[in-house]
């Protein structure tokens, strides 16, 4: 008879081998956790930077009365508004990947939260002075738990976006930061309560919202009647 | 839901790893060879084929015997009709007539399954070794002369060849040959470990009074009655030898539908056997067969078929969700398709489960290179094409086999050989 044996020295070997290219899976996790929080760091600082620019040009025309010059100071807005955007969706995308920093992409998060809310003041203050006719849209989203409406609504938004390109500025606040005290200070100051909200130049729409809605109440703000808002 | 499945894929992840670097460690540890001993008297050797419905194959299978490089005193033939319905009878019939020189016999009984057709051949053979023959199969002249001499201890029961792909035409065909190799190879490395779970058709070599006394062929069992023996055969500790050859080829299927069908029979045939033998699982009493390979054969049908939905679940799902989303913006596709901008991220990349993966993608190609190696083939016979078309596709075939295995013993269909 086959004398049975049981390979332990094997199994236990195989067992710290499997550990260790975990264990290196995870370092190179940590490491590249660290590379995207660099990364979205240095964004930020562009970014910041970008504003405090933008702040000084719009202080500048306003003080000085230069609205001739708005079309030129609108085009470094609207530039620097797009890469606010784009860095928020890399860091969306970083977050759900992101296996030890969870902390420190929350911080991040913090500090683009309060960039569109500087944004979202800054637009109001552009349209005052320079009178152009973009949309402020605030749009106030929760988890699918929640909120099952509001991945429907995100993907509505975006395709206006695309229709309306910088005429229409898209503010995306998750309700679930809690611990920005600025978010929830928006939220009572629109008494939104429930999920998807969404806020057109100080409108609110509670629910979903449709594609014919917003387009209509987006074209009631555009001087321009065609294109998208030709026949509304 | 998605974190259930996120953690049902990372178990996978762990399980395919530590099998891949467990069986590495068993290449790469010293090898203990079988020992051989050189028969005073060549030994009288019975070989039967089981035939049905083989009008087409079984002459050129009868003349492989034939070539057999051993006396032709010490070897019989016997082919068992399993009541075929085409002329089978008569191809072997002229055979027999063209051979007289050779012990060929006929026997022929109603259709009863192959298990059936071997214990009929073994109660009509003379032999002291017994040989199982596929009428789909071909020998090397010298096979016998190889396998016989490590019959040298009293508890080896069985002895078996190497089995490759005869002439591959087709792509699929090469796919298997690929696959054969490979598997060949997993099959030597789980001799080393007296882990072999199947005892393949093609001229296995069997001690007949070591078949008798477990009691032949499971003729209840119609569906993989060669892995049933091999699993009653470890259970009373037997020893089955995996050698590097001689070589058998054998007739892949070469379509879809066949290939289907025969892996259909082998897999479920496995599930269902490891299911009867379940008192061996994780029985220390059994060493690593019990502990390691048992749980394998099972769960690697599992987790091959866990794969696959998840493949299809996360290949689908961002379709589906996208039509779904689109029917809220009246089915514009023109407005995305001009705004399309590609996007790239590398940062954006899942790193721990790219590395993992590239770690079993890395010794998956060792394998792949060392097993073609080991059995002096080129793994780059067939081209580029052929390599990596086995690489990335051939999973998915498999995929659709335990799909359908899946859905047969939810359905609790049946099968016969």
């Amino acid at each position: 008879m086959v004398e049975r044996v049981v390979s332990r020295e094997k199994y236990i070997f195989a067992g710290l081998i499997v550990m260790g290219i975990f264990f290196l899976g995870f370092l190179l996790g940590f490491v590249i956790d660290m590379k995207r929080a660099e990364y979205i760091q240095k964004e930020g600082r562009i970014n910041s930077m970008d504003f405090n620019s933008l702040q000084l040009q719009y202080a500048f025309i306003d003080q000085l009365s230069q609205e001739k010059n708005c079309d030129a100071v609108s085009k470094s807005f609207d530039s620097s508004i797009d890469q606010l955007e784009a860095a928020r969706i890399k860091l969306e995308g970083y977050d759900v990947n992101a296996k030890i920093n969870k902390d420190e992409f929350q911080l991040l998060k913090r500090d683009y939260i309060q960039a569109q809310i500087r944004y979202w003041l800054l637009s109001k203050k552009r349209s005052e002075i320079c009178q152009d006719d973009t949309v402020n849209l605030l749009y106030f989203f929760s988890d699918p738990k929640e909120c099952p409406e509001c991945d429907n609504q995100a993907f509505v938004l975006t395709y206006l976006k695309m229709k309306f390109k910088n005429k229409l500025l898209n503010f995306v606040f998750d309700s679930k930061i809690n611990d920005e005290p600025m978010v929830e200070l928006l939220m009572k100051s629109y008494d939104v309560k429930t999920f998807p909200t969404v806020i057109v130049n100080d409108k609110k729409f509670e629910g979903f919202v449709s594609k014919e809605v917003l387009l209509k109440e987006l074209c009631e703000y555009s001087r321009n009647k065609t294109g998208e808002c030709s026949g509304i | 839901m998605n974190l259930i499945i996120k953690a049902v894929l990372w178990i996978i992840y762990l399980i395919s790893l530590y099998f891949a670097v467990f069986w590495f460690i068993v290449l790469i540890d010293n090898e203990q060879k079988p020992r051989r001993k050189k028969h005073k008297e060549k030994p009288f050797v019975s070989i039967v084929i089981p035939a049905y419905n083989e009008e087409k194959r079984i002459k050129a299978t009868v003349m492989s015997i034939l070539g057999l490089d051993y006396p032709r005193d010490k070897i019989e033939l016997i082919v068992v009709n399993d009541g075929s319905k085409d002329n089978t009878v008569k191809v072997v019939k002229k055979i027999i007539s063209e051979n007289h020189h050779f012990d060929i016999r006929l026997i022929s009984q109603s259709n009863k399954g192959k298990g059936a057709a071997l214990n009929n051949g073994m109660r009509n053979c003379k032999g002291e070794f017994f040989v199982c023959f596929d009428a789909d199969s071909f020998v090397e002249e010298n096979a016998l002369n190889i396998m016989l001499p490590y019959f040298a201890e009293d508890n080896v029961a069985a002895v078996l060849p190497i089995i490759k792909v005869a002439k591959p035409k087709n792509l699929l065909q090469r796919m298997q040959w690929f696959e054969y190799n490979v598997n060949m190879f997993y099959k030597y490395l789980l001799g080393r470990l007296d882990c072999i779970h199947v005892l393949p058709g093609p001229f296995s070599v069997y001690k007949k009074s070591i078949l008798k006394k477990v009691g032949g062929f499971d003729e209840n069992h119609n569906l993989t009655e060669d892995l049933e023996m091999a699993l009653r055969l470890q259970k009373n500790s037997y020893k089955i030898i995996q050698l590097k050859s001689p070589t058998v080829t054998t007739i892949a299927p070469d379509n879809f539908k066949a290939l289907y069908k025969q892996r259909n029979r082998w897999y479920k045939g496995s599930v269902l056997n490891v299911v009867k033998y379940r008192g061996m699982l994780l029985n220390k009493k059994y060493g690593d067969f019990g502990l390691f390979q048992l749980p394998i054969v099972l769960i690697s049908g599992l987790m091959t078929l866990v794969m696959m939905l998840a493949i299809i679940y996360y290949t689908l799902k961002p379709y589906v969700k996208g039509l779904y989303n689109m029917s809220f913006v009246g089915f514009d596709f023109m407005t995305f398709i001009r705004n399309y901008t590609f996007h790239f991220d590398i940062l954006e990349i899942n790193y721990l489960m790219l590395f993992v993966s590239l770690v079993i993608f890395i010794l998956s190609i060792y394998i792949l290179s060392k097993s073609h190696s080991f059995f002096e083939e080129r793994y780059m016979k067939f081209g580029m094409l052929s390599v990596i078309l086995y690489v990335t596709s051939y999973f998915f075939i498999l995929g659709v086999v335990w799909i359908g295995i899946a859905a047969d013993l939810i359905r609790g269909k049946k099968q016969k050989w």
